[in-house]
């Protein structure tokens, strides 16, 4: 039953994360008085490409065409080890949250080869810019999260939002808010929203994830962008279920799961509403000033722990 | 009950805090106000949530002196201040931001290590609180010196004091309230001279960065 609950689980991870980025897109494009794309615009912007011929540069080597499918698979596996439906899961033996955030890493690690492959100089310097930023926001996650597990005991994402659960009261505990605050700063790094990048543009001088991509084209580029929505998920449905983890079903009942996937509906249209306000209020970082937006995020970070270590 | 009230102190200190690590990441005066603002506008409903729990009504009248004064009047000052300083922004601080930012987590790390002693003997349902007001005015001491701008330095100053007043109300449940008034007083005093001062400073060097200062020397 609980696999079941598993695949089920990974599999509605894939299947909702465009309808996230479209969401909020729309969202977005509503609060800047746009009309916007329809919130399935990612489907079929997946679909088309899915179809579309790919065109390799002839300097790429079989790095550039591996590259997609580790990204890929890499976002997949991250999607069965994430409490986003239901705690405790099956796997919940086979990889804590080091594993999550090495498995983002390894992700983020092939897709800046790729970039590099094809010897473009937007793809280097893309890839140079996301290594920045991952080396600076890799430490930020797991400490933020280090700062949960250090309350519930266990670095196992499924103990983590069980314990939360149990006591309410600590879901506002300082190194809580601290924490969320941290892994929120991370989530717009991370996943290249603004004020880090803007995921709307291909202005040269400020793109950091679309120009790793920029040499894709056809099924290399969808799978490329669906991890990319996958990421946008598994960030969102963290800090939802970890923080807030009410309606994440404990039991295998058909009731609990259909409460799970509201609750989960509910936190995702939240957060996107959030990143959609903070993305029309704001404009992008001068790259320069990245670093220390990320530092921010870490010693917000860092207090989380202190005082998560010396209130327990 | 006390531990709803623990929780309440321990986030208002927290929230104090953060809005005193604003002043090393912002650049701008308006900034660094609002900062200010917020953070004693956070620092008086703790001494009222301190004077609730603890049945003192002194201290409502100590929150409410609070909030009149460094809510409203410094910052109403502060604000013309701005208007004639606001295009010197803080570019270019002895140390950089993201080093001040983690210099910052290391200094409030070390104030939890003082304030163990303290913590430990305790009894107090405030007592987690008090590592955050001691790396409260550890954060503002470094802006202090490692920022250029008098500006700048008259809010760390300003910040300090907040601390050390959240320092206060969290260790003893308020100090009498004719202390506190004079601490007020002293406050409003010496924000005044500085305020003087840095009209001084901005009169002989057209620029109210220190650095201007060592051109006394000859």
């Amino acid at each position: 039953m609980g696999y079941v609950l598993e695949g089920a689980q990974a599999a509605l991870a894939l299947l909702l994360a465009p309808g996230l980025v479209g969401l909020v897109r729309w969202m977005k494009a509503r609060l800047q008085n746009r009309r916007g794309a329809p919130v399935w615009q990612p489907y079929r912007e997946l679909g088309k490409l899915f179809r579309k011929e790919v065109v390799v540069s002839s300097t790429a080597s079989w790095l550039f065409r591996a590259a997609p499918f580790v990204v890929f698979a890499s976002a997949v596996a991250v999607t069965f080890l994430v409490p986003i439906l239901a705690v405790p899961l099956p796997f919940d033996g086979v990889g804590d949250l080091l594993v999550v955030v090495y498995l983002l890493l390894l992700g983020t690690f092939f897709l800046s080869l790729a970039g590099l492959d094809p010897g473009s100089p937007f793809g280097g310097m893309g890839a140079s810019r996301e290594m920045t930023v991952a080396a600076l926001a890799e430490p930020t996650i797991a400490l933020a999260i280090f700062a949960l597990a250090l309350g519930a005991g266990s670095t196992n994402l499924g103990q983590i939002v069980a314990r939360t659960m149990a006591d309410p009261g600590a879901a506002l505990s300082p190194g809580h808010l601290l924490a969320f605050g941290a892994l929120f700063i991370v989530t717009l790094a991370e996943t290249g929203r603004l004020p880090i990048d803007n995921p709307a543009t291909h202005l040269e001088l400020t793109m950091i994830h679309e120009a790793m991509v920029l040499e894709y084209s056809g099924r290399y580029l969808a799978l490329i962008e669906w991890a990319a929505a996958v990421k946008l998920l598994i960030f969102f449905s963290l800090l939802g279920n970890l923080f807030v983890p009410w309606g994440v079903s404990v039991a295998f009942t058909p009731a609990a799961v259909a409460v799970a996937v509201a609750s989960l509906l509910a936190k995702l249209v939240v957060l996107a509403g959030a990143v959609a306000l903070l993305e029309t209020r704001i404009a992008k970082l001068r790259l320069f000033r990245v670093p220390e937006l990320l530092s921010a995020s870490f010693v917000l970070a860092l207090l989380a722990v202190t005082s998560s270590f010396l209130l327990r | 009950m006390e531990s709803v009230f623990s929780q309440l102190c321990v986030l208002g200190s927290s929230l104090v805090l953060i809005f005193g690590l604003i002043l090393l990441w912002r650049r701008g005066v308006t900034a660094y106000i609002n900062a200010f603002l917020w953070q004693s506008t956070v620092l008086s409903g703790v001494t009222a949530t301190v004077g609730y729990f603890g049945h003192d009504p002194e201290l409502y009248w100590v929150a409410g002196g609070l909030f009149l004064l460094k809510g409203v009047a410094i910052p109403r000052l502060l604000r013309r201040m701005e208007r004639r300083f606001a295009a010197e922004r803080e570019l270019e601080p002895y140390v950089n931001t993201a080093t001040s930012l983690v210099v910052s987590g290391l200094l409030v790390l070390f104030g939890y290590a003082i304030t163990r002693p303290l913590v430990a003997l305790s009894q107090l349902p405030t007592r987690a609180g008090m590592p955050l007001a001691m790396g409260l005015v550890l954060v503002s001491l470094f802006v202090v010196l490692s920022r250029k701008k008098a500006l700048t330095q008259v809010i760390g100053f300003l910040m300090l004091e907040n601390g050390l007043a959240l320092l206060a109300v969290l260790g003893t449940y308020g100090i009498p309230l004719i202390v506190e008034l004079g601490v007020f007083l002293d406050v409003l005093m010496g924000f005044l001279v500085m305020q003087i001062f840095i009209y001084q400073i901005h009169e002989t060097f057209e620029s109210i960065d220190v650095e201007q200062l060592n051109r006394l020397r000859h």
